[in-house]
C-alpha cells in the first residue's frame, strides 16, 4: 500500500513536469481582431515603447493622460521604456520577438527609423491614412516633413514638427577662461588655442578630440543613414550648389585634423582613457574633471545651470565654436513616432497620436507633466516650472510629437547671465538659418550593400575612433591601414550606391 | 568490427530477446512507464531547448525581414557569411580567438588541477574551507563589474595601479593604449574567475580516488611529489580528458562578455583582443542582421564540432575509454 502511493506520487510529479514543459508551447490566437474605420465603440488598450528611463512621477501624468483618451477615444494607453544603454540592442528585439505593441518612438539613424523600416517593422503610413484618423496632425506637419520621412516613397512615420538646430556647442568654465585670459570662443583657432591653455593647466578641456566642431566648421554634415551614423560619408551643407560626397579618407581635411588631435592628445588634451571610460557626457564637467562638454544647445544648458548651482565660482557659460557659419535646422525626422506593423489597431493608434501631437492639453502634459504641480501656465504660451525633479521638462521622450504651433516657452523669474547667453544664441541662429541643401533630407538606404555595410561596421572602431581622438602612435600609417581595410569591406560599392540613390532623390525631387 | 564492439551488440541482442514487434514494443512501454515517464522531461527538455531552435540554422541562408519571420525570408545563399570575409579581419579574428582559448584552457586546466591537489593536501578543514570559498567568489561576479574594475585598476587618471606606481616613483603605463599588456591581463582575469569553480570537478575526482592506493604508496615509501605525480594525476587523467574534450568543442567561441566588458570599444586594442564575437557584435549592432549573426554563429559551431571530432580521435588513440564518443 505505502510503497503505491510512493510510486502514485512519483509518477504525478513527473507527468506534472512534463506537462509544464509542454505548456509554454501553446499557440496564442485567442483574442479576435478589434474595430476598424475610426470607430471607438470598442474599448481598447494601446501599448507606447519609449526611448529613456521612466521618471517616477510619470504613472501619475499618464494616468491622467488616459482619463482624457479614454472619454474621449474609449482607449487608453500604457507605456513601456527602452532605457538609453539598451535600446541598440533590443529596439529590434522587438519587432522580431513579435512584442505586441502599437506606438514607438523612432528617429532618423539613432532612433532606428531606416534600419526598422528596411526591415519591414513599421505600418506604412499613406496620405489617406493620415487623413481619416490624424487630420489635425496632417494639417499641422509641414510637406517638407513628410518628405523628409518618405522612403521608396512612403512615410513610415510622423515627423515632429520643430526648429532643432543640429549644431553642437560648447558650454565651458568662465572661471578657467578668465584664467586662461580667453574672451570667447568662436572658431576652430580659438578653439584649439583653449584646448592647450587647459593641458598646459593641467587640466582636460574636454572628453574627446572635437570632431564635429572641426567638420562643421568646414561646412560639411553627416549623411543621413551613411555607414558610421553619416561621418564616414559627407556633404557640403552650406553649398546648396555642391552635390558631390566627401569619402572622409580622400578627403584632406580628415588627414590634417587626425594630426591636430594626435597632438593635442599627448598635450594631454584629455584623458588617454576615453575610448574605455564609460563615463556619460556630463561627468567631465559637472565633476570638474574637464573644463568643458560639447553637446546640443539645450543639453548645454541645462547642465551648465546644474553646474552653475553646484559650483557659482565656476561661472560655465556656453559659446558657439563655429559662430561664423549659418546654422542648419535639423530635419523633422530627427524625432517621431511609428506604428508597428504588427499592431491590432493602427487606426486607433493613429488617432491617440493625433491627441499627443494636436491637443494641447495632453501635449502640454507630456512635456511638463502637471499643472499645478509640476508646472504652472502664464498667459497662453508660456509655463514656468514648479517643481522639476520628478517628472523633468521635455525629458520623458515627448519628443515625437513636439508641436512648434502648440509649444509653450519658459517664463524665467530670476534670469541668470547664462539665461541670456542662452537667449542670444538662440536669437543669432534664428536669424541666421542655413538655406536647405536638398541632401538635408535625404537617407541612405543601406540594404542592397548590406554586407559591405556589415563589413565596414565590423572594420571601422579599429581606426576611427582612435585616430579622431588622437590616440594612434602614428598617423599617417594608421590612415593607410584605415584606407585598406574599408578597400576590402566594400566602401566603394557603398559610396556608388550612395551616389546612385542621391542621384534619384535629387531627380525626384525636382 | 573490432572484439569488444561485438560483445556489446551481442550483449544487447540478448537483452532484447524474447520480444519482438509492435505488441512487444507496447508492452515494454507499458512495464517500463514510471522510468519512461521520468525520462520524459528531460527528453521534452532537451527537444524544446536544444533542438526545436536548431531549426533557426535556416536563418544563415535568408534574407531576414520582420514580416517574412524566419520560415517566410527569402533565400539568399551564402551573401551573409561574406561581411565576415569581407571585413579583411576574419583570419585576425579566428586566430585571436583560438589563441586565447588554447591559453585559457591549457592555464586553466593546470591551475586548476594544482589548486586541488594543494586543496586535498591541506590538512586543516577550516583553512581548506574558507580558501576554498575565497577562491570560488569570483566566479560569481558578473563580467560587467570585472570590466568596471578593471577599468579602476587600469585607469591612467585614477588608477589604482597607476597611483601605486606613482607612489613608488615611477612613470605612469597608459595600459588602454597598450595592446601588448592586454593578453597577459585577459588570461589572469579569466583564470581568476574560473579557477575556484573548475577546481571542484577535479577535487571531486581526486576525493573519489581510493585510499588504499596511498596507503600502499606510503608503504612502499613514497613522498609526497611522488603521491602526486604517480598517484593522484594519473588517477584524474580520464576526468581530465573529459573536461578538455567538453572545452575544445567551444574553441572557436569568444567568451563575448569578458571581452567585450574588458575591452569595450577601444580599436586601439583589437589587433590583440578581438575575436569572432566581439567582431559580429560591432559589425551588426547597428543593422541588427539577424541572417548575419546566424551565419557567424553556424560557422563558429561548425568548426567546433569538426575540432572536437578530430581530437576526440586522437584522445582515442592515447586511450580508447576516455573518448566522448
Amino acid at each position: 500500500m505505502k510503497k503505491n502511493v510512493k510510486k502514485l506520487a512519483a509518477l504525478s510529479m513527473s507527468a506534472a513536469l512534463a506537462a509544464g514543459m509542454l505548456a509554454g508551447c501553446g499557440n496564442k490566437e485567442d483574442a479576435g481582431q478589434g474595430g476598424s474605420g475610426g470607430d471607438t465603440s470598442e474599448y481598447v488598450e494601446l501599448k507606447m515603447y519609449l526611448l529613456g528611463d521612466r521618471t517616477p512621477d510619470f504613472d501619475e501624468v499618464y494616468g491622467e493622460i488616459n482619463n482624457i483618451l479614454k472619454e474621449k477615444l474609449n482607449c487608453t494607453i500604457s507605456v513601456d521604456f527602452l532605457s538609453w544603454g539598451e535600446h541598440d540592442t533590443k529596439y529590434s528585439l522587438l519587432f522580431a520577438g513579435e512584442e505586441e505593441f502599437d506606438l514607438v518612438f523612432t528617429a532618423s539613424s539613432w532612433g532606428h527609423y531606416e534600419q526598422t523600416v528596411s526591415m519591414g517593422g513599421f505600418y506604412p503610413l499613406t496620405e489617406e491614412f493620415v487623413q481619416t484618423y490624424a487630420p489635425d496632425i496632417w494639417k499641422v506637419v509641414p510637406e517638407m516633413a513628410w518628405s523628409q520621412a518618405k522612403i521608396d516613397g512612403v512615410a513610415y512615420m510622423v515627423p515632429n514638427y520643430q526648429n532643432e538646430f543640429g549644431q553642437d556647442v560648447l558650454a565651458v568654465r568662465g572661471d578657467l577662461m578668465a584664467k586662461y585670459g580667453i574672451s570667447k570662443i568662436t572658431n576652430w583657432d580659438e578653439l584649439i588655442a583653449f584646448y592647450k591653455a587647459c593641458a598646459a593647466d593641467g587640466m582636460y578641456a574636454s572628453q574627446g578630440g572635437p570632431w564635429y566642431q572641426y567638420f562643421q566648421g568646414k561646412g560639411y554634415t553627416t549623411t543621413g543613414g551613411g555607414p558610421k551614423s553619416g561621418e564616414l560619408i559627407l556633404y557640403h551643407t552650406q553649398d546648396a550648389n555642391d552635390l558631390s560626397f566627401t569619402y572622409l579618407l580622400d578627403w584632406d581635411g580628415f588627414t590634417d585634423y587626425c594630426h591636430q588631435m594626435k597632438e593635442l592628445a599627448d598635450l594631454k588634451c584629455w584623458s588617454s582613457d576615453v575610448l574605455n571610460s564609460s563615463d556619460e557626457r556630463q561627468t567631465g564637467l559637472l565633476t570638474g574633471r574637464t573644463a568643458g562638454m560639447i553637446w546640443n544647445l539645450g543639453s548645454c544648458k541645462t547642465y551648465a545651470a546644474q553646474a552653475n548651482q553646484e559650483h557659482p565660482e565656476w561661472n560655465v557659460t556656453i559659446v558657439d565654436p563655429v559662430a561664423a557659419l549659418p546654422k542648419r535646422v535639423q530635419s523633422y525626422i530627427n524625432n517621431g513616432v511609428a506604428i508597428n506593423v504588427n499592431s491590432r489597431h493602427p487606426e486607433r493608434a493613429m488617432m491617440v497620436l493625433n491627441e499627443f501631437y494636436t491637443n494641447p492639453e495632453i501635449n502640454d502634459m507630456t512635456r511638463f507633466g502637471i499643472e499645478g504641480k509640476h508646472w504652472e501656465a502664464v498667459g497662453d504660451d508660456q509655463y514656468k516650472v514648479i517643481d522639476e525633479s520628478n517628472f523633468g521638462v521635455d525629458s520623458n521622450c515627448n519628443w515625437g510629437w513636439m508641436n512648434a504651433e502648440i509649444k509653450r516657452t519658459e517664463y524665467i523669474e530670476n534670469r541668470t547671465p547664462l539665461d541670456d547667453t542662452y537667449d542670444t544664441i538662440m536669437d543669432v541662429w534664428n536669424n541666421n538659418v542655413k538655406p536647405e541643401h536638398i541632401y538635408d533630407g535625404f537617407n541612405f538606404d543601406s540594404t542592397k550593400v548590406a554586407t559591405q555595410m556589415a563589413a565596414v561596421d565590423a572594420t571601422i572602431t579599429t581606426y576611427y575612433d582612435p585616430l579622431v581622438n588622437g590616440l594612434v602612435t602614428d598617423v599617417d600609417k594608421t590612415l593607410d591601414e584605415f584606407r585598406a581595410a574599408l578597400e576590402t569591406a566594400g566602401i566603394r560599392d557603398i559610396i556608388a550606391e550612395l551616389e546612385s540613390q542621391a542621384a534619384a532623390y535629387v531627380a525626384s525631387r525636382q | 568490427m573490432k572484439v569488444s564492439e561485438k560483445k556489446r551488440t551481442n550483449e544487447l541482442r540478448k537483452r532484447s530477446n524474447g520480444s519482438g514487434g509492435v505488441k512487444g514494443f507496447i508492452k515494454k512501454v507499458y512495464k517500463y512507464r514510471a522510468f519512461l515517464l521520468m525520462l520524459a522531461p528531460a527528453v521534452i527538455y532537451t527537444l524544446i531547448f536544444a533542438y526545436y531552435p536548431m531549426t533557426g540554422i535556416v536563418l544563415a541562408f535568408k534574407r531576414y525581414t520582420y514580416a517574412g519571420g524566419i520560415w517566410g525570408s527569402d533565400w539568399n545563399g551564402f551573401e551573409n557569411f561574406k561581411f565576415f570575409f569581407k571585413s579583411g579581419q576574419a583570419g585576425l579574428v579566428t586566430r585571436n580567438t583560438v589563441l586565447y582559448n588554447v591559453a585559457f584552457i591549457v592555464i586553466n586546466t593546470v591551475v586548476q588541477i594544482a589548486v586541488a591537489i594543494l586543496l586535498t593536501e591541506i590538512h586543516n578543514k577550516h583553512y581548506r574551507k574558507i580558501t576554498q570559498s575565497i577562491m570560488f567568489l569570483p566566479y560569481f561576479i558578473s563580467w560587467v563589474i570585472v570590466g568596471v574594475m578593471a577599468f579602476n585598476i587600469f585607469s591612467s587618471d585614477y588608477g589604482f595601479l597607476n597611483t601605486l606606481i606613482m607612489a613608488l616613483g615611477g612613470e605612469k603605463i597608459s595600459f588602454y593604449t597598450t595592446p601588448q599588456a592586454w593578453p597577459f591581463i585577459i588570461v589572469f582575469f579569466n583564470l581568476w574567475k574560473g579557477v575556484g569553480y573548475g577546481s571542484v570537478m577535479y577535487l571531486a575526482a581526486i576525493m573519489g580516488i581510493d585510499t588504499s592506493i596511498y596507503e600502499a604508496a606510503a608503504i612502499d615509501g613514497a613522498n609526497v611529489f611522488q603521491r602526486i605525480f604517480k598517484v593522484t594525476i594519473p588517477m584524474i587523467m580520464p576526468t581530465t580528458i573529459i573536461l578538455f574534450l567538453l572545452s575544445v568543442g567551444g574553441i572557436f567561441k569568444g567568451n563575448f562578455d569578458m571581452f567585450y566588458n574588458l575591452v569595450g570599444n577601444n580599436g586601439l586594442l583589437y589587433n590583440y583582443t578581438d575575436v569572432i564575437d566581439t567582431l559580429t557584435f560591432r559589425a551588426l549592432i547597428t543593422n541588427s542582421d539577424f541572417g548575419m549573426s546566424a551565419a557567424i554563429g553556424l560557422f563558429q559551431s561548425v568548426l567546433c564540432f569538426i575540432t572536437v571530432v578530430c581530437v576526440n580521435k586522437l584522445v582515442g588513440l592515447y586511450d580508447r575509454d576516455a573518448t566522448l564518443f
